[in-house]
């Protein structure tokens, strides 16, 4: 367990570097560009150069890496180009605010595809299969920006029960997360309870699952007690996958319902060149598609005893 | 009959009775008298009563308008982008302006109508030559930290802004200024190098509000220290998201109406304003581009407010720039562009054709040129002339700063310039990125907004080293004859010697400068007294919520 856990933070150590490296030679490869982002347009060349110099932006490459690298880890953070605040200010509240979608989305499509999942998947052609298949297609084949708009000229244009933006301007407001959950939950749930589904057929057609139907045991204790703890391996897959896309990929839902999360951050300070911002955001994702990993590798094993930590190639499951 | 006076009590300018003779003889509108009697000092009220006597009062369109008795207090929320605003001389956008609007003043104040009025400046009086302007100000005037107003505050604002240093776009507007002087604790005068009379409409562009005489000891950052004379304060303010005015107690003028403005930034997305509208998150949007105008038209509980402005997209060319330093290339995209089909197409017709001088028909100087005539033909001559017979690859770039519109204009163009075998790559970016370049891109899609005289936009544009000469075009016979049209009084005379200035403008093929878009824009029905501003300045002390 030592060994694993050992293992794998410096496999996330190791990504974040990559990571870093890659953004740090994209963005700042150019060093007038930086200058005239914290300068501001109306900066003088000569300004600019000797801001350059007493930043250390005529050090090499490298170092230059390293210096930003070590500023990273000890949190010296810099400030925004664009909103002209401390990145370590503006970040946590745009992650907790992306985090509290995250949450609630799960909350909604765990629960709500799993069970869509199971009941379709324990009889395999039964009506509810049909009708489960049908809404998954439907919802994966439909883009959130498509449900974006069409949520939002029922519920904000026609019926005018939900608000059409989310910006939270008053303080926190239920009412106002109603919509961009339910984008989120559509696109994946269908996608979810698809897999749920066909894990749970193919677990249900499974020798062990028939001899405890010959042993005469009740139909839910077979689903339960049987089938679900098998079933549900490639599920917990899927939702720990969704975890990274919740945080990045709600760029078009946080942006189309003007909600201040992380997607909107990134989005905007990737409009405005904002250099720091971008960094940090990326390296903050990294955290996060990595920590997601490491707890859905746990999940497994709790899921599957037969999966031993650090012997991954053997155990036969992914 | 009616006696028309001066704000100064003063004696009425030389040119005052020609005008009114003129005005009587129906030489020249209404409109016209208005405002050019109210550059020459002539006080608002005895120039409108004067005018009346002509026919009717004066109705500018696009009102949230009420009968009713303004009611006091109230929160309104307001959507627009929240820009850095560190040093108000220096914005480069018309959003950060309407912000600090609400603390800071102006010397005069130019209204929907586009007539100016007196407002930290009490009166004005120019000089026969119109090279002298001797500026009475306010003594009630008070700034937010305790201070008296005074001429040393307005001597260092226009000192700043005419510095050989300023990066100003003030230094170019008000280049004819040689000096200011303090002529008494509230009188400054201005010393001009040649006559202008439009230099108290000039002083209400959106990079002239009159900052504290300490603003730089003090820091130059106008958000941190935000010292006004204005009816608000600035209470919270945070870059990207909102800002927050207040009331503030002890301001000089009328208080206003409202408690309290909010300014929310809800990103570039117009569509997710119009929802947040409709669904009463917000009272008023900053603008509604034309993609949302039929959205917006079904809303209950809406109003829709629209006007004619002088705002305009220019496709300009830089002429020191390969390869439109030839005129026969830019000849040829101009020969080749269809105007019309890009304002029925890209912006549905709601607006008037334009003839690549920018100046508007509805500008008072404005001067009727022979229309212009499409000719594919002559323009790929032009070009094999030019040395492309086998046509030529360009890249315009487009930042799509006020909406897709820019995008589907530049896309008319391009489809046009294919006919005469002119390749144009679009280059689409993010409007902020935009702003960045946007003088330094050899051809791209510039937004220009509306300012209430075309000289004004002439005078910023296209004069040789000026900060906004984006086309970097330099002819020393356009400067004569926009200098000689800016002294000139008679609205008449002043539309003839335009004549010279839109000819060279044209003939030179700088730009592309298809039509004059109309503007739009939607506040919820309880909102009340909000008017649409030709230029989007919007100053909120008289509005109030029902």
């Amino acid at each position: 367990m030592t060994r694993y856990a050992l293992g794998k933070a410096i496999e996330m150590v190791a990504a974040m570097v990559a990571v870093s490296f890659v953004v740090f030679l994209i963005l700042e490869a150019n060093v007038d560009g930086v200058a005239v982002k914290v300068l501001g347009q109306f900066s003088t060349p000569d300004q600019r150069q000797l801001w350059l110099r007493e930043n250390g932006y005529f050090d090499p490459f490298f170092l230059r890496y390293l210096r930003w690298l070590w500023h990273f880890a000890t949190g010296q953070w810099g400030e925004s180009t664009h909103y002209r605040e401390a990145i370590l200010n503006l970040l946590p509240e745009r992650l907790a605010a992306t985090g509290l979608l995250a949450l609630c989305t799960l909350a909604v499509m765990v629960p709500l595809s799993l069970i869509l999942g199971v009941l379709a998947g324990v009889r395999e052609g039964s009506p509810i299969d049909r009708v489960v298949t049908l809404f998954s297609v439907v919802t994966i084949s439909v883009p959130e920006f498509a449900s974006a708009v069409f949520l939002s000229a029922l519920f904000v244009f026609s019926l005018g029960w939900l608000p059409g933006a989310s910006t939270m301007t008053s303080g926190f407001s239920w009412r106002e997360l109603v919509l961009p959950v339910m984008v989120l939950a559509l696109y994946s749930t269908g996608y979810l309870a698809r897999i749920t589904r066909a894990s749970m057929a193919e677990v249900m057609a499974s020798p062990y699952i028939r001899t405890a139907l010959m042993k005469g045991a009740s139909p839910a204790r077979i689903v339960f007690r049987h089938a679900l703890r098998n079933a549900l391996i490639a599920p917990v897959t899927v939702i720990m996958l969704q975890v990274p896309w919740l945080l990045s990929g709600v760029i078009v839902v946080e942006v189309f319902f003007a909600y201040k999360g992380f997607g909107t951050l990134l989005y905007e300070a990737s409009l405005n060149s904002d250099v720091y911002v971008i960094e940090d955001c990326a390296m903050v994702s990294v955290v996060v598609v990595v920590s997601t990993q490491l707890a859905s590798d746990l999940i497994y094993a709790w899921l599957n005893p037969r999966i031993e930590f650090g012997r991954k190639a053997g155990a036969g499951t992914r | 009959m009616f006696k028309l006076r001066t704000n100064s009590g003063r004696a009425l300018h030389p040119a005052v009775p020609a005008l009114a003779d003129q005005l009587a003889k129906g030489e020249i509108g209404r409109r016209d008298f208005l405002r050019t009697a109210a550059w020459l000092g002539v006080s608002a009220a005895s120039a409108q009563a004067f005018a009346a006597a002509f026919g009717g009062a004066l109705m500018a369109p696009g009102r949230a308008e009420a009968a009713e008795v303004p009611k006091k207090g109230g929160s309104l929320r307001f959507t627009c982008q929240i820009q850095e605003m560190k040093d108000p001389a220096l914005v480069s956008w018309i959003e950060a302006s309407n912000l600090y609007r609400n603390s800071l003043e102006f010397l005069t104040l130019v209204d929907a109508d586009n007539v100016t009025h007196p407002y930290l400046a009490l009166s004005w009086d120019p000089s026969e030559d119109l090279k002298t302007w001797r500026f009475k100000l306010r003594q009630d005037v008070k700034w937010s930290n305790g201070d008296a107003f005074n001429a040393d505050d307005v001597v260092f604002n226009i000192k700043r802004w005419i510095q050989p240093t300023s990066k100003s776009s003030n230094r170019t507007a008000f280049a004819a200024v040689s000096d200011v002087e303090k002529t008494g604790e509230h009188e400054v005068t201005l010393h001009l190098s040649r006559p202008v009379l439009s230099i108290p409409e000039m002083l209400y562009a959106y990079t002239c509000p009159i900052l504290h005489r300490k603003f730089e000891e003090q820091g130059a950052d106008w958000p941190k220290n935000p010292i006004g004379t204005g009816p608000y304060s600035l209470a919270e303010y945070n870059v990207g998201q909102r800002a927050t005015f207040k009331r503030r107690e002890g301001y000089w003028g009328e208080p206003p109406y409202l408690d309290e403005i909010r300014y929310i930034d809800m990103g570039a997305d117009v569509t997710s304003h119009v929802a947040a509208l409709a669904a009463g998150q917000v009272d008023v949007l900053y603008r509604v581009t034309i993609a949302e105008l039929d959205l917006v038209k079904r809303l209950p509980n809406v109003q829709l407010l629209t006007g004619h402005a002088a705002q305009t997209l220019c496709l300009r060319m830089q002429v020191d720039q390969k390869p439109f330093d030839d005129k026969r290339v830019r000849q040829a995209i101009l020969l080749a562009a269809d105007n019309q089909k890009m304002l029925d197409l890209a912006y549905r017709g709601m607006g008037v054709v334009a003839e690549d001088h920018h100046v508007a028909p509805f500008q008072p100087e404005y001067f009727k040129l022979p229309p212009l005539k499409r000719d594919v033909a002559k323009a790929k001559q032009l070009l094999a002339d030019a040395g492309y017979k086998d046509g030529l690859d360009v890249t315009l770039t487009v930042g799509n700063t006020q909406g897709r519109w820019e995008q589907d204009t530049a896309q008319i163009l391009q489809q046009n310039c294919a006919e005469a075998g002119v390749r144009i790559k679009l280059n689409v970016m993010p409007a902020t990125e935009y702003w960045n370049i946007w003088n330094k891109a050899p051809f791209s899609v510039t937004y220009w907004a509306h300012r209430p005289l075309a000289v004004m936009t002439l005078d910023l544009a296209y004069r040789k080293g000026a900060e906004w000469n984006e086309t970097h075009f330099d002819d020393p016979t356009f400067e004569a004859a926009l200098d000689k049209a800016l002294g000139i009084i008679d609205p008449k005379a002043r539309s003839q010697a335009m004549e010279a200035v839109e000819r060279s403008l044209q003939d030179a093929a700088i730009m592309v400068q298809p039509y004059w878009a109309d503007e739009f824009t939607a506040v919820s029905a309880k909102v009340k007294d909000y008017r649409i501003h030709p230029a989007h300045y919007f100053k909120m002390d008289k509005v109030w919520l029902a």
